[in-house]
């Protein structure tokens, strides 16, 4: 039995992999491991409240889907390190690259 | 108590702003890192009380010689309503001014500690949810407790992110710097990222972090801040030192520094660019500190704390 972090990260790349919303039964057809559609519904539910996943709820059952590409989290989380985010914490991480665009260059010529 | 007020005034003044700029200016961080940042966690902890102390303790003069004595008489006569007692004592208006600056300076300092420590705890978390779902532990870990995690992005970076006990800490590199250096190199900021983790350095940080948000127009924090992530990054090198080449740490550092690879390169420049402290102590390796020096600097930072701390407890 995978761990819940494992099925959030496959239930996550299912949805981003998908052109459309699915619903959880769908969700859990698609996915391999043998799943119960209750679990799945609590992966999403967890997805949902990290703001993960958005549910349609106009429709039944509810149809669910990624709130921004694989693409726009990575981009979001490499922000949020490298201090291009506006709102970012100075000490949320130790980031090696410290150096200086300027510096680097040097430093890339003497090391030759 | 007026010329001890006056003295943790002076000491609050000194310590908040020549002190932070010579130790600032002062290169000595370059030869043992560690000896400065025990002066920078010395200075901003005695600048705090003494700051909080001197207000606190004139407002509290009239009520008697000692502090432990007059925070016990005002507490007494104030709940026991005893007026009397409280209108023959010679409080003036400055006094009162004094005692509400100090109480509100020390909450202000408490609340915004306590408030940077949750936001960055959150963030943290936030950015941790994203790490599990964004990358891929790297298969050839070096089987440490903290885990090594790959994330696709061509950016050569590499960060750790600390949790709460070291096996809760991620290391995060990027897809661009497992492609650009070797494993040597990588290995290298590896054992870079995992001195931070191990050393507890966001702790150091995560101090003068709160500081500066508390008071951002003072050097001491300005300073202290800046100068406390350079001295972590020092001290992650030296760890990275211990096992693996110099050249190897310069090289992966050349790399992750370039940012984007899209973004153009500025001209190339002459290695008199190399100004920042760090980098030229990896270029030019310097001696430690003696041990006279740094017995030195060991008793500047007890007596910084013991000072203020002794005369506000003791007198």
């Amino acid at each position: 039995m995978a761990s819940l972090g494992e099925l959030e990260r496959s239930v996550m790349t299912l949805l981003w992999d998908s052109t459309q919303a699915l619903s959880a039964n769908e969700v859990c057809e698609q996915l391999d491991e043998d799943l119960a559609v209750t679990t799945v519904l609590t992966v999403l539910a967890r997805l949902e409240k990290k703001g993960m996943v958005h549910r349609e709820r106009t429709s039944r059952p509810h149809r669910y889907s990624a709130t921004a590409s694989r693409e726009e989290h990575t981009v979001e989380m490499l922000n949020e390190v490298l201090g291009t985010a506006p709102d970012r914490e100075a000490v949320l991480a130790q980031f090696i690259g410290s150096v200086s665009e300027d510096e680097a260059a040097a430093l890339r010529k003497i090391l030759g | 108590m007026e010329p001890l007020a006056l003295f943790l005034a002076g000491l609050a003044v000194v310590l908040a702003v020549p002190v932070p700029m010579l130790l600032h200016e002062a290169r000595f961080r370059a030869r043992s890192p560690w000896a400065a940042m025990l002066l920078w966690q010395a200075i901003a902890l005695a600048g705090g009380l003494s700051m909080v102390g001197a207000p606190m303790v004139y407002g509290l003069a009239p009520f008697g010689d000692a502090l432990p004595e007059a925070i016990n008489t005002a507490i007494r006569l104030t709940l026991s309503e005893d007026y009397p007692a409280l209108g023959e004592l010679e409080v003036h208006p400055w006094h009162i001014f004094a005692l509400c600056l100090g109480l509100l300076l020390a909450g202000h300092l408490v609340l915004t500690v306590v408030r940077t420590y949750l936001r960055v705890l959150s963030a943290r978390r936030r950015h941790r949810q994203l790490v599990s779902l964004l990358s891929t532990p790297l298969p050839a870990s070096d089987g440490g407790s903290e885990a090594t995690q790959v994330i696709e992005h061509e950016t050569p970076l590499a960060y750790c992110l600390p949790g709460r006990t070291n096996a809760r800490s991620v290391t995060v590199l990027s897809r661009g710097l497992l492609e650009t250096l070797t494993e040597e190199e990588l290995a290298a900021v590896v054992a870079h990222e995992k001195t931070h983790l191990r050393q507890r350095h966001h702790l150091l940080t995560m101090a003068f972090e709160a500081w500066y948000r508390a008071l951002p127009w003072l050097p001491t924090t300005r300073h202290g801040r800046e100068a406390v992530l350079e001295i972590t990054e020092m001290l992650a090198d030296d760890g990275a030192l211990a096992t693996h080449s110099r050249e190897d740490l310069l090289r992966a550092l050349a790399v992750s520094g370039e940012g984007s690879p899209d973004k153009d390169l500025k001209p190339t420049a002459e290695a008199s660019l190399i100004t920042g402290v760090r980098l030229q102590r990896l270029l030019v390796p310097k001696a430690p500190l003696g041990t006279s020096a740094i017995a030195g600097v060991v008793f500047c930072a007890a007596a910084l704390l013991a000072v203020p701390t002794s005369l506000l407890l003791l007198i």
